[in-house]
């Protein structure tokens, strides 16, 4: 009896644990909010974007080389024809999607959570559209032709082949850019608006006031925003979930084995907010800790996070569970092979190294104290990420080195332009992110706001939760 | 000449109270203006519905229809591919990129109309010549009447704010109605 009141009363102060920290005024939230952005930047950020920076060098220079040599210069061969072009591709998409899940789905939810790290959030989704949108471009071999892809009137008088899904993926890709970066813009609006208030240069009111379009604020301007920004959010919800469907499809519509499963939009949804929760865990612990961010990103949003990451590992192993139970029961010999060829083939260890990072590490957030223990948490959306790359590098290859004909079976190991591609493309990532928490508003101020006045009022139903 | 009369609060029920009061006694040319959204304030102003709905709706039915029709012509009628032996007219194969640009003109839709009703982009508005109200982004609440050369109206809009709790107020013009200096 006295166990379970402790615990009832445990799980309301859990409930209560503040999303915003009491005591805090509009003002001070404004300027506590905006310090990293008014401050001259400290050492660490000049730091960290020299690296990021180099990693650029990097990417021009491995770009430099894949366009002069072309795509002979990656590991890429006749039966693995999509190695890590494909890989980091999906990887990078599936990054993104956290973004749109956190600032689209919980709000539609209304998971007032979501407020303090919906804009991090949004910049991750957009950097990381970015970097995986270089890899199909470079990969279609001569990317001065890329446009080729989009439906133009051309003196050529033909069209694109829309029963392809790779025909798909451009249309879905490059609209889940144009709308996350429209949603992203118009919450950023406001904070725009507000930094330029907020700024004593002369220099910097002129152009935020440029970026901001001169928003001030009027009942009328708000009026109409909630609903844009509550319909976007509408749109982009079924959004993200098609983006990882048709990324899916890529793979499902093809007949390989290994490839051609039911499961693969789903599993590969799940996947990509699986790894995307990680992402933003990654970024936003320094982030926080750095910027003086924690009256606002607090310990409540950490294991917020932690819970979503470990549901979608279970839905993710669910999709391993499913996929070899499938190679199983369908009695096809093909589909069977590839699978106990994954647990016993060359690439072996990569495997098990997914299996443990995607399967056995999320585990961990069922103890409440991993949940919020900064250090375990770090480490477990880093080690999640290599697992997501390394899930993504076996469908890919493992699937294609080794289809119908043992005649054309073959090996894969990548090339030095393989890893810097991907690493020049993080690098890329870290460079932009910066830059991003350097000049814009990197928490959503209107939102946090509107939460501590919701919460100081006691406001509306569902109000801190 | 276009004035508008400021009045800043530092609490928002207050400030919606007022803006209320104002609306009740008859005022025209209301507007407040919150660092985030308030309740009460469209009502209290009388807003009409949001029309960004309809431009949603139009904007995503015109997305579908054009995303469809564009798949069929450009791949039953003026070049058809036989892929496989499947019918020329495929309309499964033709559902994700139907719906990715009814979401893609949707979203143009809402967008771009929200930004034309807001009416911006403006490099200017009266308003800011206050330099108190930067505060508007920030931390505090302000009601603005827009009056035409109305000195009467104007002092004694200025009074009643203050009555209703403003604790500043001012009045601003509009530097572009303004005579020219010699």
């Amino acid at each position: 009896m006295a166990a379970g009141t402790a615990s009832a009363r445990q799980r309301i102060d859990e409930l209560q644990a503040p999303l915003v920290n009491p005591g805090e005024t509009d003002e001070t939230l404004s300027l506590s909010m905006l310090q990293f952005q008014l401050k001259p930047a400290p050492r660490g950020w000049w730091l960290m974007l020299m690296l990021g920076l180099s990693g650029v060098g990097l990417l021009g220079i491995a770009v430099s080389v894949t366009l002069y040599q072309g795509i002979g210069a990656w590991g890429n061969n006749i039966s693995v024809g999509w190695a890590f072009g494909i890989t980091n591709f999906v990887w990078w998409i599936g990054i993104g999607h956290a973004g749109t899940l956190i600032s689209a789905i919980l709000l539609v939810f209304q998971q007032k959570w979501r407020n303090s790290i919906n804009r991090f959030a949004e910049a991750m989704t957009l950097f990381a559209v970015m970097c995986a949108g270089v890899f199909p471009v470079l990969h279609v071999g001569r990317p001065w032709l890329a446009y080729w892809l989009f439906p133009y009137p051309s003196t050529m008088v033909i069209w694109p082949n829309f029963k392809s899904p790779l025909m798909w993926d451009v249309f879905a890709v490059s609209t889940y850019f144009t709308v996350s970066l429209l949603f992203w813009f118009l919450g950023l609006l406001p904070d725009l608006a507000t930094i330029r208030d907020v700024s004593k240069s002369r220099t910097r009111r002129i152009l935020y006031g440029i970026a901001s379009l001169g928003w001030r604020g009027s009942a009328r301007h708000w009026h109409d925003y909630k609903m844009a920004y509550m319909l976007l959010g509408g749109l982009a919800t079924p959004l993200v979930l098609s983006v990882h469907t048709i990324v899916s499809f890529d793979f499902a519509v093809a007949v390989l084995p290994g490839w051609h499963a039911t499961i693969f939009p789903p599993y590969f949804v799940a996947g990509a907010v699986f790894s995307g929760f990680a992402m933003v865990m990654t970024l936003i612990i320094p982030a926080r800790r750095f910027m003086g961010l924690k009256h606002v990103i607090t310990e409540r949003h950490l294991e917020n996070i932690n819970k979503v990451i470990l549901a979608t590992g279970m839905m993710v192993a669910y999709g391993y569970l499913m996929e070899h139970f499938i190679a199983w029961y369908s009695g096809d010999q093909f589909e069977a092979f590839v699978f106990q060829d994954r647990r016993a083939g060359m690439f072996r260890y990569v495997y098990f190294l997914q299996m443990f990072c995607n399967v056995l590490v999320p585990q961990i957030f069922w103890f409440k104290k991993a949940r919020n223990t900064i250090v375990i948490m770090w480490i477990a959306s880093v080690l999640i990420q290599v697992g997501m790359w390394t899930e993504r590098f076996m469908i890919v290859v493992q699937s294609l080195h080794k289809d119908f004909l043992p005649s054309s079976w073959s090996g894969y190991s990548p090339t030095w332009v393989d890893w810097s591609l991907l690493l020049g493309t993080m690098g890329f990532f870290t460079t932009a992110f910066l830059l991003f928490l350097k000049f814009v508003p990197a928490v959503a101020l209107s939102e946090v706001k509107e939460l501590s006045h919701e919460l100081q009022h006691g406001g509306h139903p569902g109000a801190g939760r | 000449m276009k004035n508008f009369i400021l009045g800043e609060f530092s609490d928002s029920e207050q400030m919606v109270t007022a803006l209320r009061t104002l609306r009740e006694a008859g005022e025209t040319g209301l507007d407040a203006y919150s660092p985030y959204p308030l309740h009460g304030t469209s009502e209290a102003i009388g807003l009409p519905k949001s029309r960004v709905t309809k431009f949603a709706l139009g904007g995503g039915l015109l997305g579908a229809c054009t995303g469809y029709a564009m798949q069929w012509w450009m791949n039953a009628v003026d070049y058809p591919i036989n892929v496989g032996g499947r019918p020329l007219h495929s309309a499964p194969s033709w559902v994700p990129i139907t719906f990715e640009l009814a979401v893609l003109f949707a979203a143009f839709a809402i967008f771009f109309g929200s930004i034309g009703l807001f009416g911006l982009p403006r490099t200017y508005h009266p308003v800011f010549e206050d330099d108190a109200f930067r505060r508007a982004s920030i931390n505090t609440f302000w009601i603005s009447v827009e009056l035409r050369d109305d000195p009467k109206r104007a002092e004694r809009l200025l009074a009643r704010l203050s009555e209703l709790g403003a604790s500043h107020v001012s009045s601003v013009a509009d530097a572009a109605s303004l005579p020219e200096e010699p």
